[in-house]
């Protein structure tokens, strides 16, 4: 017997219509995402020509020569600092601006929009801005202060420096997003903690945070994703002379200087392989310790 | 519920990341679109060439060029200028995937890699039935860089020198004869060490431009920076000596390596910081925009060694050329053929471009501006007219894929740059990187 049952009309008109409508986006995907990331993949394995012609199948050679490179360890650790530096406290920040910005009060659709503004700006033009606040001999902050700060410059606080732009630029983001989670809380669990006695301490910390979490959850998650692909604020802020670059430089630096300056895409494609394997780690350990502290309805 | 709405919200904002990445793409290509329909006034059958270049200061003077060219052919030519690094990843990429601009400049870093991959269009044909082009007009050394197998494959643009630019302001304050022409490298120490006191700097140096700075010392004092045999020259003896001399600036004369990592040279002349720096010639078009320097600077040529007598100048030139699979082959080479011509070489010169390739036309450049004494640019290619003093023009040190090391030296030599006691054994250190890398090329 036949296990499967001809399709009726209606279920093959569903199956035309289902993959009519998503063509369009399988297409992207496949084009702009698929193909990319099987060719870095096979490249990665390549001693690559000039001009992406003459690939060489060179097996795990580059991932050897990248196990041996301290540079690359030096990166990825200050790719990590950076996501220290800018997740947390853009999360924390943000939530507390959040709250503040979610009451009642005169002005509020000004502020918001004053604190989402680092988000339209070009990040090139941010970091522009913030290379020249930062100038140790003409900077905006050494000359108003009367400090001899280098600021991008030192290896010991450049990477600070560093992370407190992109705290800065992203925390408009992170706002919104919350701001759109917060207006899910009923405002009922509010009146029954006040009737209670709650402070609104108590109140954001046994209310607002639980209720918040699978918010919280995704700002977590897209953060620490994007700290770690960290790129154009570090290329536009730090120049190549910059003795603090070494210690600066994040893991996708690398493979731009790699891919682009120097012209080996091979080597390039083994160091994003391995940033794609470390966000993956991170990101199933995010996965799995959810369940501890994110609340869904 | 509330996992389905994180599905969405993650799937929105995926979906945000690609449409911004696709307006992005769109925004960028019809840029271009919208910029020829302004210029022309649109409603013409054929799109205009695509010409595009890395220098903002040359921008007007080219643009004009090529409008020339299109009131006399018809052709419409729009110029586009990328910065020195998106230029090369732009056509490095343009290159690969076989989308290059029209028209577009050649450098001696990158030109070996781009003709024997057969990038560029072979000019041979064109230029053996051309009535304009003759190569014998123009400067053999830029000729020879765009040379492979007996072929050519761009059109000598222009050729650049360095020179000293001085603060006459702050020369005239310390009580200080100007730089000229019987400066030793010593003098020119003791002027700027003198210089150098309360916030103020005698010299600064851009290390990470080598053309325009260190390499000019180097070949001065005797040494080099690639051997006959494509070795590092970082090692030998005379080239660790001017190094040494280099470092000495470095510590004695000029703004911190931070200072100078942060806020480019050009910068910290034109708001007189600095009273002395090396620049090239293509610099000239953006000194003159800037109050500063028209007011209080000039121009003298380089320093030369009191042991090897040699003033030298590395020297550098560019060309212009096409990709080698295009479908407008005809139009980009007549638009390459009216850059090449006497005339409208003598024509950049005259607008104060650059120094042009074509001999002959540069008394034009040296003439075209009054504030500035552009003789002493000039002046280092022809013989010395000081006694025991030779000038010599070093052609720009190049291999096969010149930009590999030229860019591993910028990241290398950070440590010496900040601390010049570490100068040799770093310069040592480099040249063994720099022999593997070249050992390692391709060709």
């Amino acid at each position: 017997m036949n296990k499967k049952a001809k399709m009726t009309t209606w279920e093959k008109n569903q199956l035309f219509w289902g993959w009519l409508f998503i063509i369009p986006t399988m297409a992207g995907l496949i084009i702009l995402n698929l193909y990319p990331i099987a060719s870095t993949i096979y490249q990665s394995f390549c001693k690559t020509g000039d001009f992406g012609k003459g690939n060489v199948f060179v097996g795990f050679e580059n991932y050897a020569q990248m196990f041996g490179d301290s540079v690359v360890w030096q990166s990825l650790w200050n790719t990590f600092k950076y996501a220290i530096i800018e997740v947390p406290f853009s999360i924390c920040i943000a939530l507390v601006l959040a709250v503040l910005l979610n009451r009642k009060m005169k002005g509020r659709s000004a502020y918001r929009a004053i604190f989402f503004l680092p988000m339209i700006a070009a990040p090139a033009a941010v970091a522009m801005v913030w290379r020249w606040l930062y100038n140790s001999q003409f900077g905006l902050l050494n000359n108003a202060f009367g400090l001899h700060v280098e600021w991008i410059s030192n290896p010991k606080i450049a990477w600070i420096c560093v992370g407190v732009i992109g705290v800065w630029s992203i925390l408009g983001y992170n706002i919104v997003l919350f701001l759109s989670g917060l207006q899910e809380i009923p405002h009922d669990y509010y009146e029954a903690a006040d009737i209670d006695g709650a402070s609104g301490i108590q109140a954001f910390f046994n209310i607002t945070v639980p209720l918040l979490s699978p918010t919280i959850f995704f700002v977590l998650i897209t953060r620490v994703i994007g700290a770690l692909q960290v790129f154009d604020l570090i290329y536009m802020v730090m120049e190549t002379s910059n003795a603090a670059l070494p210690k600066t430089q994040s893991i996708v630096y690398l493979f731009y200087q790699q891919s682009f300056d120097y012209g080996n895409k091979g080597y390039g494609s083994a160091i994003v392989m391995l940033l794609l394997a470390v966000i993956l780690v991170i990101t199933v350990f995010q996965m799995i310790g959810q369940k501890k502290w994110v609340h869904y309805e | 519920m509330m996992r389905k709405k994180l599905v969405s919200v993650l799937l929105t904002a995926a979906m945000c990341v690609s449409l911004t990445a696709c307006g992005g793409g769109g925004g960028s290509s019809s840029s271009g679109d919208s910029g020829d329909s302004g210029s022309s006034g649109g409603g013409s059958s054929s799109d205009a060439l695509q010409v595009v270049i890395w220098d903002n200061y040359q921008q007007p003077g080219i643009q004009e060029i090529c409008d020339l060219f299109t009131e006399e052919t018809g052709i419409k030519a729009k110029v586009e200028v990328k910065d020195w690094d998106s230029y090369w990843t732009l056509l490095e990429a343009g290159a690969s995937g076989g989308d290059m601009p029209d028209v577009f400049w050649m450098h001696s870093n990158n030109s070996q890699i781009y003709m024997n991959n057969d990038m560029l269009l072979n000019l041979d044909e064109y230029i053996e039935k051309s009535d304009v082009i003759n190569m014998d007009n123009y400067m053999p050394e830029v000729t020879e860089l765009y040379t492979h197998n007996d072929s050519i494959y761009a059109i000598p643009k222009d050729y650049d020198t360095i020179a000293l630019w001085y603060n006459k302001k702050m020369f005239d304050d310390e009580g200080l004869d100007y730089p000229d022409s019987t400066w030793t490298w010593d003098d020119f120490y003791d002027a700027a060490k003198k210089l150098t006191h309360d916030g103020k700097y005698g010299f600064a140096m851009n290390t990470t431009n080598e053309q325009d700075s260190y390499y000019n010392m180097i070949y001065s004092m005797g040494g080099t920076i690639l051997t006959d045999d494509k070795k590092s020259g970082y090692d030998d003896p005379n080239t660790l000596k001017a190094m040494d001399f280099v470092g000495k600036v470095l510590k004695d004369c000029c703004p911190s390596a931070t200072t100078m990592a942060e806020t480019n040279t050009d910068a910290l002349i034109q708001s007189g910081t600095v009273a002395m720096v090396t620049q090239g010639s293509w610099m000239v078009s953006g000194f003159k925009e800037n109050n500063v320097m028209t007011e209080n600077c000039d121009v003298a040529i380089l320093p030369y060694d009191k042991e090897t007598g040699v003033r030298a100048s590395i020297c550098n030139g560019l060309g212009w050329a096409a990709p080698a699979n295009t479908d407008r082959a005809d139009d980009s080479w007549a638009l390459i053929e009216w850059f090449g011509s006497e005339e409208m070489q003598k024509k950049q010169a005259e607008l104060g471009v650059t120094m042009s390739a074509f001999e002959g036309t540069s008394e034009a450049w040296v003439n075209y501006t009054d504030t500035f004494n552009l003789q002493p640019y000039l002046d280092i290619t022809e013989e010395s007219k000081d006694e025991g003093v030779t000038n010599e023009l070093i052609l720009r040190p190049y291999t096969y894929n010149s930009t590999r090391w030229t860019e591993q030296a910028k990241v290398d030599l950070v440590p010496a740059w900040n601390d010049p006691s570490k100068m040799e054994e770093t310069c040592k250190q480099f040249a063994k990187t720099m022999n593997d890398l070249i050992a390692s090329e391709s060709n």
